[in-house]
């Protein structure tokens, strides 16, 4: 599962590393000062190191709960993200990890009690309220089976009914959740692009199928969930794909009881597109036209309003417009 | 035997000895090369390059500055760097052998990890001392090279594709005062199967990684053809990676054989035929 397991030498006393070290006693295991010691150094390659990713024991230090970016997410309650693991099981190749990051090695930090006391000051800052994102840096369901993190997390949100947790993956870990009572303030997001763009991109990520009939169990056993279908990525087959996707994940589903549904178009900081133009320059992707705005790189195409406005035409032939939002 | 293999080993092999590099000749099938002159050098068909750069960081950080400048000057593939050599442990078998996972540096703290993508392989820390060690104070590989070759060959290629493998070759109850120097190309020897193994998964990676970098050999025509600035050069070479990915190299020959009259205006003919075919 993983090539090699690095741990600061800080948290070697961790109940968490020693029983993780203990589970994983038949990989290579490395002490090391800091994380940033293997992590992201210069003259790393991220394409190559996703061949044989190791997994990195760390202790977070400084900010843990940051403000989202805008225009990310539902409502206009003040909203926040935080990352106890950085990079990610899949390997997407329209994601922007691959950008930011020079290492693909998973980083997981351990200290979850700091970052439950940070979740839980911003709470207290917000009145008891704000929706608290997890799954940016990372998918928060992928690792589950070695984090822990739902089980950890989880009842800090049971305890701040009015804090809402946003776990965004594709991932159809859902275990850790079938197994717990129902969190109500806690939202299960599951992406999904078309099965043309999943077969072409979406490398090691479980089958739309599959992960459709994890948050059916979800919503059977009464989690909310949400579906952001992210990033569009318009293609020359017209909406077919997206009139496909829409009837198979509707049909499946209880609509009415969806909590939100987003679209996101493919958008980038400069920076980050520039870097995965070096490390895939065979990439049809990364081939595409490409407009600047505001720093960010997006795919240039004239019919992109027109695109976006029938897929958001047909998404509201489904869903009602109080569930439906467009992130930025 | 390796020198039969029928595919590119772009891989870079540095010892600090000739006695460590003897088994190696022969294992590998190298041949002197006569046109070094500053180092020991010996290669074959495969693109193996084996070079003997002395005892020491200082001798070897030289030996791989030399062969990675020459070769940087000779293509942009990257090429695989791999030092071998004996060390020592304080209890670990004579003969056993392992890559290096941690390197530190003992006169500066500090340490570096190369990053492990080949399975298979026994793996363990190495420590780099400027004199040799003889009470082995950590679990550890001691030798006199390994972290300032790291260092340096990190300069020429991705850290993926720079490894150490060490062989046991004293310990405590076999001190390095005692070993028997013509003992070493056996040692080396006996590790024959895990140095192949070794070597060709670092090649493959390598090779995967150059192929997926290779440009359309439109671009060096075109280059040969035209005079072109850094920028233009770097514009023109992005520009042939994404017909290339698109699968438009028979339109990138048709713009390129337009005869523009000059490097500006080929570009910009390249640009909008691209971004007309493939705007979606």
């Amino acid at each position: 599962m993983f090539s090699t397991i690095y741990i600061e030498e800080e948290v070697l006393e961790s109940e968490r590393v020693k029983a993780l070290l203990d589970r994983f006693s038949q990989v290579p295991q490395v002490v090391c000062g800091r994380y940033g010691e293997v992590f992201n150094r210069k003259s790393q390659n991220f394409r190559l190191q996703k061949k044989a990713p190791a997994l990195i024991l760390a202790k977070k230090h400084g900010k843990k709960v940051l403000a989202a970016p805008s225009g990310y997410g539902y409502n206009d309650s003040k909203s926040y993200y935080f990352s106890h693991m950085l990079n990610c099981v899949y390997d997407c190749r329209y994601c922007f990890l691959q950008g930011m990051y020079s290492s693909a090695n998973y980083v997981l930090f351990v200290n979850f009690d700091d970052f439950e006391e940070a979740i839980e000051e911003k709470i207290k800052e917000n009145n008891g309220g704000g929706v608290y994102y997890s799954g940016y840096d990372c998918d928060s369901l992928a690792l589950e089976p070695v984090s822990n993190f739902c089980r950890h997390f989880l009842p800090v949100f049971r305890r701040h009914p009015n804090a809402e947790l946003e776990i965004r993956t594709k991932s159809t870990q859902v275990r850790c959740l079938l197994d717990t009572e129902v969190v109500s303030n806690c939202v299960i997001a599951m992406s999904f692009t078309t099965s043309e763009a999943a077969q072409q991109w979406e490398h090691k990520v479980p089958s739309i199928e599959k992960r459709l009939e994890a948050l059916h169990k979800l919503q059977l056993a009464g989690w909310k969930v949400a579906i952001r279908f992210e990033p569009l990525i318009l293609g020359s087959e017209g909406m077919a794909p997206y009139e496909s996707l829409f009837t198979q994940i509707f049909s499946k589903l209880d609509v009415q009881k969806l909590h939100s549904v987003s679209s996101g178009l493919f958008r980038m900081p400069v920076d980050f597109h520039k870097r995965i133009v070096k490390l895939y320059p065979d990439e049809e992707l990364y081939a595409r036209p490409t407009e600047t705005v505001d720093g960010m790189i997006a795919l240039k195409s004239a019919h992109e309003s027109s695109h976006l406005l029938a897929i958001e035409k047909l998404l509201l032939s489904y869903v009602s417009s109080e569930q439906y939002y467009r992130c930025a | 035997m390796i020198e039969n293999a029928k595919y590119p080993m772009p891989v870079n092999i540095v010892v600090a000895h000739g006695l460590e590099a003897k088994a190696l000749i022969t294992i590998l099938g190298l041949e002197r090369d006569q046109a070094s002159s500053e180092f020991m050098e010996y290669s074959n068909s495969t693109m193996l390059r084996l070079i003997v750069s002395g005892m020491g960081k200082e001798a070897i950080a030289a030996a791989v500055s030399y062969l990675g400048k020459r070769q940087a000057l000779e293509g942009a593939e990257i090429r695989a760097w791999l030092n071998i050599g004996i060390a020592g442990h304080r209890d670990a078998p004579i003969g056993s052998a392992w890559l290096g996972n941690k390197i530190t540096d003992k006169g500066s703290g500090t340490s570096a990890y190369p990053p492990q993508l080949i399975e298979g392989f026994q793996v363990g820390s190495v420590v780099t001392v400027e004199e040799p060690e003889t009470l082995y104070p950590l679990t550890a590989a001691y030798e006199m090279e390994a972290s300032a070759f790291y260092a340096e060959a990190t300069k020429y290629s991705t850290a993926e594709l720079v490894q150490v493998f060490k062989v046991i070759s004293d310990n405590l109850e076999n001190p390095i005062s005692e070993i028997d120097l013509q003992t070493i190309p056996d040692l080396i020897a006996a590790q024959a199967p895990q140095i192949i193994s070794l070597i060709n998964g670092m090649s493959e990676i390598a090779v995967g990684h150059n192929s997926s970098q290779q440009l359309p050999s439109c671009y060096h025509e075109i280059c040969s053809k035209i005079h072109l600035t850094v920028s233009q050069q770097l514009l023109l070479k992005r520009l042939c990676q994404r017909y290339k990915a698109l699968g438009l190299e028979d339109e990138l020959r048709r713009v390129t054989d337009l005869n523009a009259s000059s490097a500006r205006q080929l570009i910009q003919q390249l640009t909008e035929c691209i971004d007309r075919i493939s705007e979606i």
